[in-house]
């Protein structure tokens, strides 16, 4: 049955034909394990073609998106922390094996005898496997892909006369914005796997026309083999190591995943490990002469290797017998090697650096093993928001500044509000390090929901710190409840109370008129009782701000989005009346 | 290794060898075709938690009573990596403990419904209804849109729904 099917086919398609020409191809010297290098390459390419076409199923090339969209693969999609994890370790393992299948080639001398073409057309899948590295380093969009895509595109921009010009059109502009993403993505996904498979086609062609080299000695030559079966099932078993080991790294080491870039922070950017070589050398070169290391020797080192095969025509293969290339090429392998461990060395024995590569490592750690939590889109916040007002009279410090500030939204015993999560034992369960909630209460790190709770820049970096370590210790509500107090004082009353007196203003009560009843229904949930700032920024002193005279801050509150301010402030307020707008502009200039 | 001469060819074809590269390509396919399989269809198969369609009013408490009150609810739908987040009106008439929620969408043709001064009245074609949400005149064929509600330690919380429009029958979109 299988049989006539097959030579239906066969009679069809020539597929027995085509499958004897792939097979049938003689081996001079009989297989070997040597030979595997190149098939092991092609097949790793092959699935990160694959993997890569899948990956893009949950990708969103955007800046605003990307991270959470791979966060989304790693963390939540089944097999999606797989698919990665082979994407991400498979692009390290042909990198490797395309080192070593490119200096085998030079020190058995297997480029000579009219495989030029071959040669360069290898050379130039060495860099193009390069550039797929250095595109899709920037794709996650995490801490490490932006600053490392910053150091990368900079040294660009310093080749004089084209450079910055080039390193515009590169970034598409003078910034990584979400335009260099899209552009990175187009090459990373589009173009450079076209002109991959160009180049790996015509490199394949080219063996085949030129055969295989054979053994330097020539001892074998004799001996030929088909390369069905013995050399594709030595080729089948190396590469079902290599995949064993991707999946092992996948599920266990995991691929990496930090928190979202943030160009703010002075997080400190490390090159993949196939780039630190060149990283490591920039070090020894003053800063103009940067282009030296980073252009000028790779260029150089790149045509020589270019044009060799046209000068070196010697038949002499041996490389014990041509000694000048054989120590180049190990001085560039072992030189290489060096720089990479170096520059480890380096950064393990500078302990400012070692502190802080170690701290980031934790917090992408810490974030890795985080749950997933998808990226807020759209206002989270119901337009008709309710009033919920708590009086801050506490005598413990951190709770004043819980009360002022988180209440609102996340409870009166922080066990959740209406409009917040609970906080109970929240920092503990997701692993969240005190210098993570740090950031994450002012709006530095915001992932995962970026609107949903403001940015609380207003606190000083000692009241994060307070709220910080006592989030780390929440356990449970009782701790709201001052010490002393019975359970019936510390709860407090549930119906919002007619307006305190300002408890933080900076002028004492009996001096600040008070709040204009339309400025209390309306604008305090936010901005405070007294206008010192709550959710929203304070308001006290506005009005000798530019832009925000009170003409100005009449026509503001009409349509908010042409002063430039955002979501959560409403665009505009078309309850109040025009004498309510004037009470509060009118009280708001008061305040000074 | 000798050199194979062509009879030789079927017989390597099913050389030992050549099984257990069968095999390894079988393994390999079926890791990776597994691993994707799951993977794309992931979204597909997902249940969502009942909790998310009960959506956050605000307390009780803080709803006056005896006067048709506006409020909105955030209706999330997960999606992949977002939580895709939409406002949809409702009105909320109080008495006590005793709640009715509509849904401020007109059971015509999808306006948003308006208080009046006696009950509610839609601006787009002048559908209207009593306070208690029942029909009086216009277009509409049916009373305005009950959703369910509950109270839960002390907040109201509402499950937002669609329901086709211009029939007679509060029937669901599902
Ligand atoms: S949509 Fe409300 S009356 Fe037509």
């Amino acid at each position: 049955m299988w049989k006539k099917l097959y030579s239906w086919l066969d009679e069809r398609t020539g597929v027995e034909g085509l499958i004897r020409k792939i097979n049938d191809e003689p081996i001079r010297g009989g297989a070997r394990w040597s030979y595997v290098f190149g098939s092991g390459i092609l097949l790793l390419l092959v699935l990160q073609f694959f993997t890569g076409i899948f990956l893009t199923m949950y990708y969103a090339p955007t800046s605003d998106h990307a991270h959470a969209s791979v966060a989304f693969i790693q963390k939540a999609v089944s097999g999606g922390a797989l698919l990665r994890g082979l994407h991400y370790y498979g692009s390290s393992a042909i990198i490797i094996l395309a080192i070593l299948h490119f200096a085998q080639t030079f020190l058995f001398g297997a480029y000579k005898e009219r495989r030029e073409l071959l040669w360069i057309s290898g050379l130039l899948m060495l860099l193009l496997v390069l550039a797929f590295g250095f595109t899709g380093y920037l794709l996650p969009w995490t801490q490490e892909a932006y600053f490392g895509t910053k150091v990368g595109t900079s040294i660009m921009g310093e080749v004089p006369a084209g450079g910055p010009l080039m390193q515009r059109i590169m970034l598409g502009g003078r910034e990584i914005t979400t335009l260099t993403l899209s552009r990175f993505f187009t090459l990373h996904v589009w173009l450079l796997p076209l002109l991959l498979i160009l180049l790996a086609g015509s490199h394949v062609a080219f063996f085949r026309r030129s055969g295989p080299a054979g053994p330097y000695h020539h001892r074998d030559d004799a001996r030929t083999e088909l390369f069905y079966p013995r050399q594709v099932f030595l080729d089948a078993l190396v590469f079902l190591l290599i995949f064993i080991v991707l999946i092992v790294l996948s599920l266990n080491l995991k691929a990496p995943l930090g928190q979202q870039a943030d160009p703010t922070t002075d997080y400190l950017a490390r090159p993949p490990w196939y780039f630190l070589p060149l990283f490591e050398l920039l070090k020894y070169f003053p800063g103009n002469m940067t282009l030296v290391p980073a252009v000028v020797l790779p260029g150089i080192a790149f045509i020589v290797l270019a044009v060799l095969p046209f000068f070196d025509r010697k038949e002499e293969r041996h490389p014990l017998r041509r000694p000048v290339a054989t120590v180049l090429m190990l001085l560039g392998l072992f030189g290489s090697g060096g720089l990479v461990i170096l520059s480890k060395y380096q950064d393990g024995m500078n302990p400012d650096l070692r502190a802080k590569i170690e701290s980031q490592r934790r917090e992408e750690l810490a974030y890795l093993d985080a749950p997933f939590q998808p990226e807020e889109i759209g206002r989270s916040l119901p337009i008709e928001v309710p009033m919920v007002q708590v009086e801050g009279n506490m005598r413990n410090p951190v709770l004043k500044i819980y009360f002022a500030n988180c209440a609102n939204c996340h409870g009166r015993d922080a066990s959740g509000g209406a409009l917040g999560p609970s906080l109970i034992r929240l920092a503990s369960s997701r692993h969240l390090s005190r210098d993570f909630l740090l950031k994450y209460i002012s709006g530095h790190v915001r992932e995962p929901s970026p609107d949903s709770m403001p940015r609380f820049q207003q606190l000083s970096l000692d009241q994060r710190g307070e709220l910080a370590d006592w989030l780390l210790n929440l356990r449970s509500p009782d701790q709201l409840s001052e010490p002393g107090e019975t359970a019936a004082q510390s709860s407090l009353p549930s119906v919002p109370k007619p307006a305190a007196a300002p408890s933080q203003g900076p002028k004492k009560a009996a001096e600040i008129p008070r709040a204009p009843e339309a400025f209390l229904k309306t604008c305090a949930f936010c901005h405070g009782n007294d206008a010192g700032g709550n959710i929203g920024p304070s308001l006290v002193g506005i009005t000798a701000k530019p832009e925000r005279s009170p003409e100005d801050l009449l026509k503001l509150l009409d349509d908010s989005r042409a002063y430039g301010l955002k979501d959560p402030m409403p665009a505009n307020f078309p309850k109040l009346s025009v004498d309510d707008k004037k009470a509060i502009v009118d009280w708001l200039s008061k305040l000074q | 290794m000798s050199k194979p001469s062509n009879s030789a060819h079927v017989s390597d074809r099913r050389s030992f060898l050549g099984k257990i590269t069968g095999l390894i390509a079988a393994f390999v396919a079926a890791v990776v075709g597994v691993a994707t399989g799951k993977y794309a269809l992931y979204p597909a198969f997902r249940k969502m938690s009942e909790e998310q369609n009960w959506q956050v009013v605000c307390p009780l408490e803080d709803i006056p009573e005896h006067e048709p009150v506006k409020r909105s609810v955030v209706i999330s739908q997960d999606a992949g990596w977002g939580r895709f987040n939409s406002q949809r009106l409702i009105w909320i008439l109080r008495d006590g403990s005793r709640v009715v929620v509509f849904s401020a969408t007109c059971p015509h043709l999808g306006c948003t419904v308006n208080a009046a001064s006696n009950g509610f009245m839609c601006p787009c074609h002048g559908s209207a209804w009593t306070g208690d949400g029942q029909r009086l005149g216009g277009p509409t064929l049916r009373a305005l849109d009950t959703l369910d509600h509950r109270i839960e330690e002390g907040v109201l919380k509402v499950k937002y729904e669609f329901f086709k429009q211009s029939i007679a029958e509060k029937e669901i979109i599902s």
